[in-house]
């Protein structure tokens, strides 16, 4: 007994040897990761000094560039939401086969590079279109889907979506109030995390703007490094601090509302639902 | 369960449902190369509980899911009331349905989800939270009305989703299988609760289940299904005593098959005596089974008999007794536990059948 009392004992006391040491390497990688990605944001924030922050505002371009990549933004988001969600709902209920097929037509835009799809886009896109901020707004919904469709398709699995749709089609409700009122709300998470990446994903978007002449804030910053870098540096550390507050902003009120419906927080790719308990 | 139930039984008396006549007429559907129906025809009585019962994939929840819109027949009719529903869309059916899985919408409460029918009927805010209120109570959750599905248990959802389906006042309640996800205390409690309140609201139901024991306690009648066909429909004593197939004999109820000879004078041979063959049977002279269930066989103790006593499974008042026949045959005798005890294993015994008209069926290969 006294034996096994020991062994107990000596049992315990390497457990929580084990448990220290994980916390210690939990905190060495934690700091490693956090020198890696603050340091040459410490070191931009020096390059640039405070004052630059104060001229950034009135620096030409600067407000019309931002208030573009916004309106991108935007225009984006809501395109991708209105094309991707029905699609989603769409082949998760009635074409379930198809899914693995739209999965890997949604990835083509990651695989194919950008200025392959501008060149195509540029030699069949309309007149009208190549003088509007649609041309890259549509650009942007294609370079989207892929983490836009993810996200929803994550969110559609999570939910018993043939059995909620039944109950809501038995108690009276069209199709259109059933995505209104049953499937939305219960998506609400998945569709937060497509507008986090979709306004992510756009707000720092280089090349297609570049190529298509498009002035947008990452546009804007890379010309002006070329005659005033320490404004340049200031103007991307603020859009930096802007995106991510906006996006944490998001994603607390996202995890708020889904958490007291029993959904997950808003992780990116997966929402997880919590279970039943017991009978 | 008290406060509100009257008032709840009140709306709805006054509502002017007293049940609704359902007649399914030859329907068929076939999914590809599988008929998943076959020319299925029920017809229900307002006000009477119908059960479909059958193995996984003989076609009940097809059936069930024709008459609330979700599937098309192929050919055949659903007639609610005399009315033809088949070009009706399942939101305008009026029919209340509970499902196999959880469907609480999980971003209501509990309260809401069951005003939800009530909003598509365009009641007010006010007359629907009351409404939905009394049916919470009806079904004892009124303290969890704004508990969302997640906070809820398997059986607490069901019954929620069991109000939801009522609020809407439906013609018809379908249910399939609503109580195979729960554990076997809430299954029976719950089976209890929707017969009683089946009965007192009058509501025609159609109920899909593939457990016998429900089918057979709560329905008015059960309609045995096999490969898309109704082999039988009938109370359940009726089901259980006079079955009409080898098929539903064994499906409903425990049945022993026992090695006879069926000669040309309808007699058949078995257990080394003759008994006479059931009315309509079909089969020809020669190697037969005789089926029997347990408590219509006669067990006697004594010395070199024609069995031997290999196991006793005891149930309460009544004692099941498998007994080993020549030919590698057993069967399972029931019998009162105090005339069991003394028939412990290895125990000779004679087995023999009553001079009754006994049910026969085509031998069966014997499996390896």
């Amino acid at each position: 007994m006294a034996a096994v009392a020991q062994e107990g004992l000596s049992g315990s006391r390497r457990s929580s040897r084990r448990v220290k040491g994980d916390t210690v390497w939990r905190w060495v990688v934690l700091i490693l990761a956090g020198v890696f990605f603050l340091l040459p944001l410490w070191s931009a924030l020096r390059f640039a000094g405070i004052s630059a922050f104060g001229s950034v505002i009135g620096f030409a371009g600067f407000a019309s560039s931002l208030w573009l990549s916004v309106k991108l933004a935007i225009i984006t988001t809501l395109i991708t939401i209105a094309l991707m969600l029905p699609t989603a709902v769409y082949v998760h209920l009635r074409l379930p086969k198809v899914r693995r097929l739209l999965e890997g037509i949604t990835i083509l835009p990651i695989v194919i590079p950008p200025v392959v799809l501008i060149v195509g886009v540029l030699a069949i896109a309309p007149g009208f279109l190549k003088s509007s901020d649609l041309l890259l707004a549509l650009e942007y919904v294609v370079l989207a889907m892929p983490f836009a469709y993810r996200s929803l398709d994550a969110g559609l699995r999570a939910l018993d979506l043939k059995t909620i749709t039944e109950a809501s089609n038995s108690l009276g409700a069209g199709w259109i109030t059933t995505l209104w009122r049953v499937i939305l709300p219960n998506l609400r998470t998945a569709m937060l995390s497509a507008v986090v990446l979709t306004v992510a994903l756009v707000l720092g978007e280089y090349t297609m703007a570049s190529l298509d002449l498009y002035q947008t804030f990452p546009v804007w910053i890379y010309v002006n490094a070329q005659t005033s870098g320490q404004v340049s540096v200031a103007a991307s550390l603020l859009a930096l601090f802007v995106t991510w507050l906006f996006l944490m902003l998001i994603t607390m009120i996202g995890t708020r509302q889904s958490r007291k419906t029993g959904g997950g927080q808003i992780t990116l790719f997966t929402v997880a639902r919590q279970e039943t308990r017991g009978n | 369960m008290t406060t509100n139930t009257a008032a709840a039984d009140s709306t709805w008396q006054a509502s002017g449902i007293h049940g609704t006549s359902v007649l399914l007429q030859n329907l068929s559907r076939a999914f590809g190369a599988t008929r998943a129906l076959d020319g299925l025809s029920i017809e229900m009585a307002p006000g009477e509980l119908v059960a479909l019962l059958g193995p996984s994939g003989c076609g009940k929840t097809t059936a069930l899911r024709i008459v609330a819109g979700f599937e098309t027949a192929d050919i055949g009719t659903v007639l609610v009331d005399g009315k033809d529903m088949s070009h009706v869309p399942a939101n305008r059916r009026d029919m209340g349905m509970v499902f196999q899985s959880y469907s609480l919408f999980p971003n209501m409460s509990a309260l809401d989800n069951v005003a939800f029918g009530l909003r598509m009927r365009k009641l007010g805010a006010a007359e629907r939270r009351k409404r939905a209120g009394e049916l919470l109570d009806l079904v004892g959750l009124a303290p969890q009305a704004k508990q969302y599905p997640h906070q809820l248990s398997g059986g607490q959802q069901q019954r929620v989703a069991l109000a939801r389906a009522l609020a809407i006042e439906p013609r018809v309640l379908l249910l399939d299988e609503p109580l195979s996800a729960l554990d076997a205390k809430v299954r029976l409690q719950l089976r209890e609760q929707i017969r009683t309140l089946q009965q007192r609201l009058g509501i025609t139901t159609l109920f899909v289940t593939h457990d016998q024991e429900e089918a057979l306690s709560m329905a008015d009648r059960v309609g045995v299904m096999r490969e898309g066909k109704l082999e039988q429909i009938a109370a359940p004593d009726e089901l259980y005593e006079h079955p009409a197939t080898a098929f539903v004999a064994e499906f409903v109820g425990v049945m022993n098959r026992i090695p006879g000879e069926l000669q040309s004078d309808r007699l058949v041979a078995v257990l080394g005596g003759l008994v006479p063959a059931a009315d309509g049977t079909d089969e020809v002279p020669g190697d037969v089974d005789v089926l029997v269930r347990p408590e219509g066989l006669r067990l006697e103790l004594i010395q070199n008999g024609n069995g031997i006593v290999t196991n006793r499974t005891f149930f309460g008042s009544v004692t099941r007794v498998s007994v080993l026949l020549s030919g590698d045959v057993t069967v399972q005798v029931d019998k009162p536990s105090s005339e069991a005890a003394v028939l412990p294993p290895g125990t000779s015994v004679a087995v023999s059948l009553p001079p009754e008209p006994v049910l026969v069926s085509a031998r069966r290969t014997a499996t390896p």
